[in-house]
């Protein structure tokens, strides 16, 4: 069964088309990364399977069930209430700026959600966050602010508040965008270690070496369409002119 | 008039002052936020009321909006006034007036939060008011702090407005004391009295700020 | 955000702390101080006491609600006690005592007095008021005290007949009588324009401070006033011989209330009657002006 599941999403701003008629599923243990050049609709179509952003047509299941769908009249119809709430539980996401709440100590950025969301035994969540916090190599920074901490520390916050959500799968919206290159080499790090434990994941990056590395499916966007979708493998050997194009331009910088 | 009858008289309208003051404020507070969701609901026409209550509120004298609450009832449905009614004007009217410039204060700081933390709290699945209340506002306050703690002061020194209705605060007192003893004695002391409940007003407020100084 | 919380709520008591104090003195104060003049202090105490004591006893009192400018002596003000006095005061207090009301002393913004009295806040104005001029804007009762308008100016001034304030500035308090009969074509507007300016002032304090510095040369106002002005103040000013005006002062009731300004009105001829009207004006150094006379 996939995990998500992605049908014939379209997606509109005001006039502008960035997501054209996209399908795409993410099945258990898989690691899909989506590259793209710059405004290519790649950030977006996370943002829609996440809910950030609204679809203009198309269907989202998540564990084959709906969380949009779109009706014989072209109208497109989100799940309610519990319903909702149930399948967004499913997911998590690591946002290319943190977006960890700066009034809340480390520790309280990973249990608030847990607790007053999930409404989890508070003893419990405790021992997740400090298993996190290990994970993450900041058992020292419990009791830090997000003001206090390197971007790099930061961002192994963010990812540690996203799994104490205990997700079916995790978006990454560039997750080292934000970061220095020798940051970036901790984030990738961790996600390494997630993908060993078959984290299911779906990374949106521009770092190509590591999407290799990492992922078992790279998918290719461009201009709000999928150009190629194949193994990290066949990406990197491609026929396609454009995917060639694309991964030329990348290896020059 | 001994000058110890005189403090004692100043620190009897002083109370008065007081209470003015720390009415508006739990009652003005409140409103205020309430008035900001009003100024930026979606909805045009609430949105609409509530600009144009800003702007009366804002563009008109508050001794005039004082003057309107208290006599307002009698001229307009003849009902009768007096008494109690007195305080609970001057509370009304500062309450409604001050809950104007809060709401501007709060949905600059509403306004100015960064969509990366609604974002955050949705993906967490929050619901709206806990995103509110538990995420938003308290970095709201810590944001407008400085504004507001601007608007507390200016408080303290409109409570002399009360006179208009004749209710006794510091300042009428003060100036039936001039009259009566024909000096400017009172004036000195009450300036004095006015810049140490500032003086106080501003400590607290600073202390509230360097209490959210701990993240940035 | 908890501590916030914590501290607004101690405000908050506080506050609700401050505004029962605040609400119970108020009671105490427009309680007691009955000051009928005549009383030795010892048995003011006393029966201020008394008096506030009944006042939580006995609500069911008909209360005569008098609003005065409290910046306005002798006629009502604050006295040494901080308690509210005055000629007009104490006469008030005489007539609750005859008719066994509880006289509750309203100070109020003078700005607002009509305001106060139409919208039944108060029952009359009774603080040096001026029925001339506004002879059908109230129901007057008969005037008790003859005051003339004058002006005050410093001893040095060489200003010596309303003629030398050609070109002078003149200081007149706000909606006064001075300032009314000033801009009245038929009263002493031909007088005020040829002054250099026609400066309002908010009260006398400031007035004299402006007078003493000389930023202005005269000020105008009730002769009572400028008698107890000079009184306290001392050397240094003169009141003009020459008055601008003669006027009357009475008890102002909304436009139509004839039935309490009739009884007041007797009343206040019955204590002309007993010298209780002369007692207190003897008291309050205004002996020269009260008119009021028995029948």
């Amino acid at each position: 069964m996939n995990i998500l599941e992605m049908n014939h999403i379209n997606k509109k701003f005001d006039k502008l088309e960035v997501i054209k008629d996209i399908s795409l599923s993410v099945s258990e243990g898989e690691i899909l990364s989506i590259i793209g050049p710059s405004g290519s609709g790649k950030s977006t179509i996370l943002r829609c399977a996440t809910m950030l952003e609204t679809i203009n047509g198309g269907e989202i299941k998540y564990l084959d069930k709906q969380a949009v769908r779109t009706d014989d009249n072209g109208n497109v119809v989100y799940a309610k209430g519990d319903k909702m709430k149930n399948i967004k539980s499913n997911f998590g996401l690591v946002f290319q700026n943190f977006n960890l709440f700066p009034h809340y100590s480390v520790l309280k950025n990973i249990m608030d959600a847990p607790l007053t969301v999930q409404k989890r035994d508070k003893k419990e969540v405790y021992e997740t966050a400090k298993d996190l916090l290990e994970k993450m190599g900041l058992s020292d920074k419990a009791d830090y602010y997000p003001c206090q901490l390197s971007g790099g520390q930061q961002q192994r916050v963010s990812i540690a508040r996203a799994l104490a959500m205990k997700p079916k799968i995790l978006f990454f919206d560039e997750p080292t965008s934000a970061l220095d290159p020798e940051l970036t080499l901790e984030i990738l790090k961790v996600i390494r270690g997630l993908a060993e434990e078959h984290m299911t994941m779906v990374i949106v990056t521009h770092e190509m070496n590591f999407a290799r590395e990492v992922s078992s499916r790279i998918i290719f966007m461009e201009k709000g369409v999928i150009v190629e979708e194949t193994t990290p493998e066949k990406m990197f050997n491609s026929d396609n002119q454009r995917t060639r194009e694309f991964l030329g331009r990348y290896s020059q910088l | 008039m001994s000058f110890q009858m005189m403090l004692m008289q100043l620190a009897g309208g002083m109370v008065k002052s007081i209470s003015i003051f720390a009415w508006t404020l739990i009652f003005s507070l409140p409103l205020g936020l309430i008035v900001s969701f009003g100024r930026m609901s979606s909805n045009k026409l609430l949105g609409g009321v509530v600009k144009f209550y800003i702007s009366v509120m804002r563009g008109t004298p508050l001794m005039l909006q004082l003057l309107v609450v208290y006599f307002g009832p009698y001229y307009l449905f003849k009902m009768h006034i007096g008494g109690a009614y007195r305080f609970i004007a001057i509370i009304l009217g500062f309450s409604v007036n001050y809950a104007a410039y809060f709401a501007e204060i709060f949905r600059s700081g509403i306004e100015s939060m960064p969509k990366g933390q609604y974002e955050a709290a949705q993906i967490l699945g929050y619901s709206k008011n806990q995103t509110f209340f538990k995420i938003i506002l308290p970095q709201v306050v810590k944001r407008i702090l400085p504004a507001i703690t601007n608007e507390v002061i200016t408080l303290v020194k409109d409570t002399s407005l009360a006179f208009s209705l004749a209710y006794l605060e510091m300042f009428s007192i003060t100036k039936q004391i001039a009259a009566k003893e024909t000096t400017f004695v009172p004036f000195i002391v009450a300036g004095l009295f006015y810049y140490i409940f500032n003086f106080v007003v501003a400590m607290v407020m600073e202390n509230l700020e360097n209490r959210m100084k701990y993240y940035k | 955000m908890k501590k916030f919380a914590a501290v607004l709520m101690s405000v908050i008591m506080v506050a609700s702390l401050a505004g029962c104090g605040s609400s119970s003195a108020s009671k105490a104060a427009s309680g007691s101080a009955p000051s009928s003049g005549a009383a030795s202090s010892k048995n003011a105490s006393a029966s201020a006491n008394k008096s506030s004591a009944n006042t939580e006893n006995m609500s069911d009192k008909k209360k005569f609600v008098v609003g005065f400018d409290a910046e306005y002596p002798p006629y009502g003000y604050m006295d040494d006690d901080g308690q509210y006095v005055g000629f007009d005061l104490d006469l008030a207090q005489a007539v609750c005592d005859m008719e066994g009301w509880e006289l509750v002393k309203t100070p109020i913004d003078w700005d607002s007095k009509d305001m106060e009295l139409n919208s039944g806040s108060i029952d009359c104005i009774w603080s040096g008021f001026t029925i001339n001029g506004r002879e059908s804007d109230y129901q007057w009762t008969q005037p008790y005290v003859d005051n003339s308008q004058v002006m005050v100016v410093s001893d040095d001034s060489g200003i010596s007949s309303l003629a030398d304030l050609k070109g002078k500035t003149v200081g007149v308090q706000s909606a006064s009588a001075a300032l009314t009969l000033l801009q009245d074509p038929k009263g002493q507007k031909d007088l005020a324009d040829t002054f250099a300016k026609l400066q309002e002032f908010g009260d006398y304090n400031s007035a004299f401070v402006e007078l003493q510095s000389g930023s202005i040369d005269a000020v105008a106002m009730d002769v009572g006033v400028a008698n107890y002005q000079l009184k306290s103040r001392g050397e240094g000013y003169k009141i003009l011989d020459e008055a601008l005006n003669t006027e009357q002062y009475g008890v102002g009731f909304k436009k139509g209330n004839t039935e309490l300004c009739d009884i007041v009105n007797a009343d206040l001829t019955k204590l002309a009657g007993d010298g209780t009207v002369a007692k207190l004006a003897d008291k309050y150094g205004i002996s020269d002006l009260v008119c009021l006379k028995a029948k």
